[in-house]
């Protein structure tokens, strides 16, 4: 009898703290939800609602069409995104490439753009991915000022090399798509 | 009157076409973000932060044999249990030349998972989500899985070659700072 006390007792705690996880990942995940997701697409749903009622979203992907049907033209955005001197303008919250990203959406939706152009763009509207944040990213790091010196100059200008090849890769693993 | 009319109109009609588009993202994509994050979430709290320490103290030796622990395990473990930007703390057990490389790769891979595993940046899922809402209307959801799963792998390739890369050219402008 006592031995089965017991055991009910300590599954009942494991349960208890099984359930208090779940529930405590469930409350974290809608947080998350409601307090950086929602009010992102309720940003870009005015910028894609006057995109799509003015017809200037479809002048500015006619713009954008030819750029992100070619690998050239991919590599040529990666290249101009990823320059020591804009980068660290255009990561702020990922912004920018999102508004992109979503601009492009739009011509995948209508097929303008072929599904093979989708995973070298993903990489080409991004490689500047935290250009905006090296500083703060090091001192969480705990580094040291004279790494933070050499380290922002470094990361600028390895994105320059290693954002089109980003591109590239993405290009050969599109293949067979 | 029925050009103040039109005028109204047109003028709603903006505002409805980004309502659509709401709607749209709203139920197909946030459904499954929020149960995915639940799950891992949970996965994180059980797994514990002191088993990361360990392990980023064992990934963060010097030499060449640890080059894919520094700049492809390390990144991928950090982004996943402590999620942007509490992954760049792990760089703090690195020795310094090696901290902006490691920072290079760690956020370098806070977009590539986020099809599949979206609680490591949901604030910025639009990078991914924006192009698979499209590609989803266009081609269909079995794109959108397949498209996720090679991003993610091409990621794992690149955050690599931008660890050494970075890494190298760190190096270089260490020597150029000292003379």
């Amino acid at each position: 009898m006592e031995a089965l006390t017991s055991f009910l007792t300590r599954f009942g705690r494991i349960m208890g703290g099984l359930v208090g996880t779940m529930f405590q990942a469930g409350r974290e995940s809608v947080d998350q939800v409601w307090k950086n997701i929602l009010p992102f697409l309720a940003f870009v749903a005015v910028v894609v609602g006057i995109m799509n009622g003015t017809g200037l979203g479809t002048w500015i992907a006619q713009l954008l069409a030819p750029l992100a049907g070619s690998i050239w033209g991919l590599l040529l955005l990666s290249l101009i995104i990823g320059l020591p001197v804009l980068s660290p303008l255009l990561g702020p919250g990922a912004v920018i490439a999102q508004i992109i990203g979503t601009l492009l959406g739009t011509l995948f939706a209508s097929k303008a753009l072929p599904l093979s152009a989708a995973l070298p763009a993903l990489f080409a509207i991004n490689p500047q991915v935290g250009c905006d944040f090296i500083p703060v990213g090091l001192a969480l790091g705990e580094a040291e000022p004279e790494t933070v010196e050499v380290g922002v100059p470094a990361v600028l200008f390895s994105r320059l090399i290693t954002g089109p090849i980003a591109v590239v890769l993405a290009f050969l693993a599109s293949l067979g798509m | 009157m029925d050009l103040l009319v039109q005028l109204a109109q047109g003028f709603i009609g903006i505002f409805k076409a980004g309502a659509d588009w709401w709607w749209a993202v709203f139920v197909g994509i946030v459904p499954l973000v929020v149960v995915l994050m639940t799950a891992f979430n949970a996965i994180i709290a059980w797994i514990g932060t002191e088993r990361i320490d360990n392990f980023g103290k064992f990934a963060s030796q010097e030499g060449i044999i640890f080059l894919p622990f520094r700049y492809l395990l390390l990144p991928v473990v950090a982004v996943f249990v402590l999620t942007n930007p509490m992954a760049y703390t792990m760089g703090r057990f690195l020795p310094e030349k090696y901290k902006p490389a490691f920072y290079d790769a760690a956020v370098s891979f806070v977009h590539p998972p986020l099809g599949i595993l979206p609680h490591v940046n949901p604030g910025e899922l639009f990078v991914w989500a924006g192009i698979a809402t499209g590609v989803a209307t266009g081609y269909g959801d079995a794109a959108v899985t397949d498209l996720a799963v090679r991003y993610l792998l091409v990621g794992l390739v690149v955050i690599l070659i931008r660890g050494i890369v970075t890494e190298r050219l760190t190096a270089m402008m260490w020597k150029k700072a000292a003379a």
